[in-house]
């Protein structure tokens, strides 16, 4: 199964569209929560939202789960254990209030168990080979010991 | 019988991204703290053992007119739990509280989302004169005084 999330905040019609068009021509089951997103998909399983259980089980059970280049889901995969493909949204379509989603593509390209794709080619091409995509190591998924100590000590003593 | 009580402290975040982060941050210091969570998307959020969530009205750049709503049930909440510390990752229910926050005996901190690389997100610059502490999650956007890095999430 391969699971699809375009976040609350916005819907990201084109990222649904082409996941749609790639599932009409592919034998794999497709799981996608769309947002406000006027696209309604005709070959995957669409819901507008999902609570945050199911939301977390379908990136669980995932294959791959294909996201908008949103850190929450990122980082959920990273947790999950699942590698995420994600595609950036673009502040040119009208896809999002700026264009930090093309600049963190970059950087996130870096993470282990991330892939990013901003062409429908790029995303295709993950696609054709999802038994290569890896996970994060379990090592580095998430949390960040040294900077919430440096918080709680700030919160308790004042110092920095 | 008395007993110890842990400072409290006030987690703050909207849906999504800031909300993930801030738990990353956060859940970690539930030993030491009492943490509460305050959030617009608390019906999102699965029922998280032993956690205590707060709704509140969700307001961004688009949707001023909930700032009033979101303001009276900060002040609420504040008045309730007498929280110790908040800490944000953003957006702008972060933003309010922190300006609610600077005028009572309570300490903001501001986690910068790692989405923030090249420059400090808007939230983050609006509050920059009023909170006590503001962490980037990127070494090239710290100066080491105000904006303070100790590495990321990721």
């Amino acid at each position: 199964m391969i699971f699809v999330a375009v976040g609350t905040q916005f819907p990201f019609d084109r990222l649904v569209k082409l996941m749609d068009e790639w599932a009409a021509e592919h034998d794999e089951k497709v799981i996608a929560q769309i947002s406000d997103g006027k696209y309604l998909p005709q070959h995957i399983e669409w819901h507008r939202f999902l609570d945050g259980a199911q939301y977390n089980k379908n990136i669980q059970d995932a294959a791959v789960f294909v996201s908008h280049a949103g850190m929450g889901n990122i980082i959920s995969a990273r947790e999950q254990g699942t590698p995420i493909i994600v595609m950036n949204r673009q502040y040119k379509l009208g896809e999002h209030r700026n264009d930090h989603q093309a600049d963190g593509l970059k950087w996130m390209a870096k993470l282990d168990g991330v892939y990013t794709a901003s062409t429908q080619q790029e995303l295709f091409d993950h696609l054709g080979q999802i038994d290569k995509l890896q996970p994060a190591d379990p090592e580095n998924r998430a949390g960040n010991p040294e900077l919430t100590a440096y918080i709680a000590n700030y919160i308790k003593t004042g110092k920095r | 019988m008395k007993t110890d009580k842990k400072p409290k402290i006030l987690a703050i975040a909207s849906p999504g991204g800031h909300w993930i982060q801030l738990n990353k941050i956060c859940n970690p210091m539930e030993n030491e703290f009492e943490v509460i969570y305050v959030t617009p998307g608390a019906q999102y959020v699965s029922a998280q053992t032993g956690k205590t969530v707060f709704n509140i009205s969700d307001a961004s750049a688009t949707s001023k007119h909930m700032l009033i709503p979101l303001t009276l049930q900060l002040l609420w909440i504040f008045a309730r739990v007498r929280p110790a510390a908040i800490v944000s990752t953003g957006a702008a229910p972060g933003v309010i509280a922190f300006l609610l926050a600077k005028f009572l005996p309570i300490k903001t901190i501001w986690v910068d989302s790692i989405a923030n690389v090249s420059i400090l997100s808007r939230s983050a610059r609006m509050i920059k004169k009023h909170a006590d502490l503001i962490m980037t999650q990127w070494q090239t956007l710290s100066d080491d005084k105000q904006v303070i890095y100790k590495g990321s999430i990721l």
